[in-house]
């Protein structure tokens, strides 16, 4: 087991949690397999560890409801506010202008609105089904490429469809941390991206599917906590953890 | 009612008693069961029977030949112990009057 092939095994065994690990790797070596046998010991455990976790609905609704189509959406709409700031700041835009009205005051809720839907995208994701989070944001970003190409075509920024990544990753770094928010703050959060939503739609400028971006957020109301003990950090999650 | 593997598993634990974790498990079903066994297998199996109650498991001492890191004890509850008799009876019972079975039972015990 001193073989090269040694931290590769080290690396199939990250997805598992750490006494697991422990465990599978001092049994490999116990048990004197070869680097190779090992690496594919650990691989078939992780995978099985996988198969078994989307038993459950959770990986399936972070997935198909609110990661695939919210990426594809907000793929859109970062590339839409970046036309509408070049329009505004007279920069010679792409071929696409979305509605070619919006001021600067409707930008800034533009911007507030895709720094939010993204957040709670990120959030949901995470904390719906952490185990298969690496998988489900891998698959997310194969819409990159499917859009990409149809995107880029639109604005003068190699890097516009992308403005969501940033607060999505936050997102997901407080879903993983956090699990479930309080019910105030969830509230209020929806209540305002609703609110700032319902202007942009009276002002037309707001297209009819990023309505669905609203479900995270009202989402999180629906499983918010009501007192600050109800699940915060390290909170069980039956299903996941009796696969 | 257990599955085969499941029942070969806490068999195995059973009779290894204090010293039943992963790798003298997954040695002992290799010599009893005459077939390989994964460890992917071994594992997902224990962490089912755990959530069945039919397991428990803690993480034991570190040992040198394990290059330092813990153990996965194991150890069948009552509950455990209960289901496989009851896998072992249906067994029997569902075997007494195959040709293969005819005699057997006698001369094992």
């Amino acid at each position: 087991m001193t073989s090269n092939l040694w931290p590769l095994v080290e690396l199939a065994g990250r997805p598992l949690d750490r006494d697991e690990r422990e465990a599978v790797l001092g049994d490999s070596l116990e048990a004197g397999d070869s680097a190779c046998q090992a690496l594919f010991g650990v691989l078939g455990f992780v995978f099985r560890r996988q198969l078994l976790l989307w038993k459950s609905w959770r990986p399936w609704l972070a997935l198909f409801v609110f990661g695939l189509p919210g990426s594809y959406l907000l793929m859109i709409v970062s590339v839409s506010v970046t036309c509408t700031y070049e329009r505004l700041m007279g920069l010679p835009i792409g071929h696409w202008a979305p509605t070619g009205h919006e001021g600067f005051a409707l930008l800034l809720c533009h911007i507030f609105l895709l720094i939010a839907w993204s957040w709670t995208s990120g959030f949901i994701l995470a904390s719906l089904s952490p185990k298969t989070l690496w998988l489900n944001a891998a698959l997310c970003l194969l819409m990159v490429p499917i859009c990409d190409d149809h995107l880029r075509k639109m604005t003068l920024s190699m890097f516009a469809q992308y403005l969501f990544l940033l607060p999505a990753i936050w997102g997901v770094c407080q879903g993983v941390r956090i699990v479930r928010l309080r019910r105030t703050p969830a509230f209020l959060l929806a209540a305002t991206i609703t609110v700032l939503m319902i202007a942009a739609w009276t002002n037309s400028a707001l297209w009819i599917l990023n309505w669905l971006l609203l479900c995270p957020a009202w989402y999180l109301v629906a499983t918010a906590r009501r007192t600050a003990r109800d699940g915060s950090r390290r909170v069980q999650r039956p299903v996941e953890t009796s696969l | 009612m257990l599955g085969e593997f499941e029942y070969l598993l806490i068999t195995t634990a059973a009779r290894l008693g204090e010293n039943a974790y992963g790798a003298a498990i997954r040695e002992g079903i290799e010599e009893i069961a005459q077939r390989k066994c994964s460890i992917g297998a071994l594992y997902t199996t224990i962490e089912r029977l755990e959530g069945k109650g039919l397991l428990t498991t803690w993480m034991g001492e570190a040992t040198a030949e394990r290059g330092g890191r813990a153990k996965r004890m194991v150890r069948v509850t009552g509950k455990g112990t209960r289901a496989a008799k009851e896998f072992y009876d249906a067994v029997m019972r569902v075997s007494s009057g195959a040709s293969w079975a005819v005699g057997r039972s006698e001369r094992l015990s």
